[in-house]
């Protein structure tokens, strides 16, 4: 009796203490967010306090950050942004899942060099590309106006099927049994991707999709270099990083701050949209 | 299901298609009869900006208005003067054809090829309202890049509750009656004091095999003086805003800083707002002079422009004496037109004074040679070990002695 109890008690105290370590770290790590969030609704000025909590709260900053649009104009980089990631989004999970679905299903003569040459190639920044890739765009004339945005878009969206390795790996895990018995119910290739490997896989298409749609989201480097002087054409992480140069950042640092926290609402939906389908697919995959 | 899928594709293509073609804006065309132009103008947003006028496109309508001889269409980009040159350099033929760029800028631009020189009347007109300090920031071999139109360089903010005119000649009065602060980390400020007891950047600025000099003695009596300054408990190191929210809660008197902080201090300070130029400091018992860098923001011309001699009018029109009263009307910027600054209105301007007191007395021009760009990073360390207590009196000498030959060395060879 007296044993069981002290099994108990240093079951307990164990528990305490790893939920006090736990507390500690996700104090840790999402003290960022907070602290950016916070600051979003500060309401006194300027990049510099010298006190943790604001001493006033407003909702001012956001409220200038839609409002006040004639030197940064946040509403339509956003309406960019959101407009050049859904499509890039569409795009590159529809070439990556493709590529894998052929590299897992179909058996050719290129296939292995194929995925040799990929793979060689995922090895290098995709920035390096990237005064190649504007001159490329500039000859098509896809660098002025409101083209740039269909540039940025091939730019997201072109080489993703190079990524295709997870995806492939994880068609992989589906039986070949499953396609051949589809195949001679008279189903086409085509039929096969869209009718059962993809329902199969719904793990990895929520993961692409989310993957996809956050490169283009929070890219800064192609955007800088192929929107040059259109100012018209910004995307957000453009805008933001213009409210953080000398001339703007005393007055715009906490709209920063905002425009910060406006830009993870989108991530922040498509995750909680697509969590569950996350966690069903990957607790069980091919059932009878 | 799958038809569906593909019209909603297409559908969705078309969409991006359209979104693209509203979303072009092209700049306002002024109807003429004569010969077609296209001109593309870049500059920075805030002076196309409606909140503050317009700057840019009222010019342009002025300009076309003088020509009738050109049916002129602007199309207008965003461009600051920091990064301009950058952007040109990167593909000057689909660059603007008038743009305004800082002048330290200059080499990236002509290395590149893409900075036009002015000749002829054109560099006639340019001299005769100038001074010679400012032409030399826009010439390089001999020949003229720009048209200036406004100075470059810091100076400083101070609480005239706190300090009379008199206090701020000198520094260590000021630490006496009050609090500063100063970006002490930032090597585009930090030099000053260097300046201030000799040591020299590539001789003259220009002569690149000179190298620099912040080694000998005199640096490391500068080097202790900071040493000593950080200590001071009215002396706070500006970084990351610092200073700024030092002078909003009142625990601060002057900042040092440049035009583009005036809106934010003015509003801080209101009528208690003055504006000087640069302090001496005292070393050894000696006065020394606090030396700024200065530069000019210019407007440039485009090598590549196909309409050169419309490009280069406009050029000189914005940065004649009306275009510069209007940008002073409309957004404050400082003019440096010489027949502008002896009207009475713009020399009384306290912040003008400042400035223009600052580039004339209290400034070296800042070097543009290619080397420069070693200069920053060690500068900015020794700022940063001084502050952290890393450089101290024991090894000061040391200490200067490794940020000279940082300076000199690309890091590379």
């Amino acid at each position: 009796m007296k044993k069981e109890q002290s099994a108990k008690a240093i079951r307990t105290r164990n528990d305490i203490i790893v939920h006090i370590v736990l507390a500690i770290l996700a104090v840790i790590w999402t003290f960022p967010i907070f602290w950016v969030v916070m600051t979003s609704f500060r309401a006194e000025k300027g990049s510099y306090v010298s006190s943790f909590f604001p001493k006033s709260f407003t909702l001012d900053n956001y409220i200038k950050l839609f409002t006040d649009t004639t030197i940064l104009n946040f509403p339509k980089m956003f309406l960019n942004t959101l407009i050049i990631a859904v499509f890039s989004c569409l795009l590159s999970t529809f070439f990556l899942l493709s590529a894998a679905y052929c590299l897992s299903r179909l058996r050719y003569k290129m296939r292995k060099p194929y995925m040799n040459m990929a793979m060689i190639l995922g090895l290098f920044p995709g920035f390096m590309s990237m005064v190649a890739v504007y001159f490329i765009l500039k000859a098509v004339g896809l660098t002025e106006g409101g083209m740039i945005r269909l540039a940025l878009i091939l730019c997201y969206s072109g080489g993703s099927a190079l990524g295709f390795q997870i995806a492939k790996g994880f068609f992989d895990t589906t039986p070949m049994a499953i396609d051949e018995a589809a195949m001679i119910d008279g189903c086409t290739r085509w039929q096969i991707f869209t009718k059962i490997t993809l329902p199969l896989s719904k793990p990895i298409v929520i993961y692409t999709i989310l993957t996809s749609f956050i490169g283009p989201w929070v890219d800064f480097i192609f955007a800088k270099v192929i929107c040059r002087a259109n100012a018209d054409q910004y995307t957000v992480a453009i805008g933001l990083w213009k409210m953080l140069e000398k001339e703007y950042i005393d007055n715009w640092y906490t709209c920063f701050a905002a425009g910060a926290v406006i830009i993870s609402i989108p991530i922040a939906l498509l995750f909680l949209k697509l969590q569950k389908y996350y966690v069903n697919g990957m607790s069980g995959a091919v059932k009878g | 299901m799958n038809k569906k899928r593909k019209r909603l594709l297409a559908a969705a293509m078309s969409a991006a298609f359209l979104l693209g073609a509203t979303g072009c804006s092209a700049g306002g065309s002024t109807s003429g009869s004569g010969e077609k132009v296209r001109l593309m103008v870049w500059s920075p947003s805030e002076d196309q900006s409606k909140d503050s006028g317009e700057w840019l496109q009222t010019c342009c309508k002025n300009f076309a208005a003088q020509h009738p001889e050109w049916d002129i269409t602007f199309v207008y980009g965003v461009a600051d003067e920091a990064t301009a040159a950058a952007t040109v350099a990167q593909d000057p033929e689909a660059s603007a054809d008038v743009f305004m760029y800082a002048n330290d800028n200059i080499t990236v631009m002509t290395d590149a090829q893409a900075l036009a020189r002015f000749g002829g009347k054109y560099e006639e007109q340019i001299r005769s309202t100038n001074s010679d300090a400012l032409l030399n920031s826009v010439t390089l071999d001999g020949s003229l890049y720009g048209i200036p139109y406004t100075t470059n360089t810091w100076y400083m903010y101070y609480d005239t509750s706190v300090y009379t005119a008199e206090d701020v000649k000198s520094l260590d009065t000021m630490l006496d009656k009050g609090a500063i602060s100063f970006p002490f980390t930032n090597s585009w400020y930090l030099p000053s004091f260097y300046f201030g007891n000799g040591c020299t950047l590539f001789g003259d600025g220009t002569q690149e095999e000179l190298g620099c000099d912040f080694g000998g003695d005199n640096a490391v009596e500068v080097t202790d003086y900071l040493i000593d300054l950080v200590h001071n408990p009215n002396f706070v190191v500006d970084a990351d805003g610092a200073g700024m929210a030092g002078l909003r809660d009142g625990s601060l008197h002057a900042l040092f800083s440049g035009s583009w902080d005036y809106g934010s201090v003015k509003e801080i300070l209101g009528d208690n707002l003055g504006a000087a130029a640069l302090p001496t400091y005292e070393l050894n018992g000696a006065e020394k002079q606090m030396y700024a860098y200065a530069g000019s923001k210019a407007i440039g011309v485009n090598s590549h422009s196909e309409y050169m001699v419309p490009a280069v009018e406009l050029a000189i029109y914005l940065g004649s004496a009306e275009a510069q009263e209007l940008h002073y009307d409309l957004r404050s910027v400082i003019p440096c037109n010489t027949d502008l600054l002896a009207q009475e209105n713009i020399a009384a301007d306290p912040v003008v004074i400042a400035q223009n007191d600052t580039f004339d007395r209290t400034s070296i021009l800042q070097p543009f040679v290619s080397a420069m760009g070693n200069v920053w990073d060690p500068v900015a360390n020794m700022g940063k070990a001084i502050r952290d207590g890393s450089t101290n009196h024991e090894n000061a000498a040391e200490q200067t002695m490794g940020m000279n030959n940082a300076m000199n060395s690309n890091g590379i060879g």
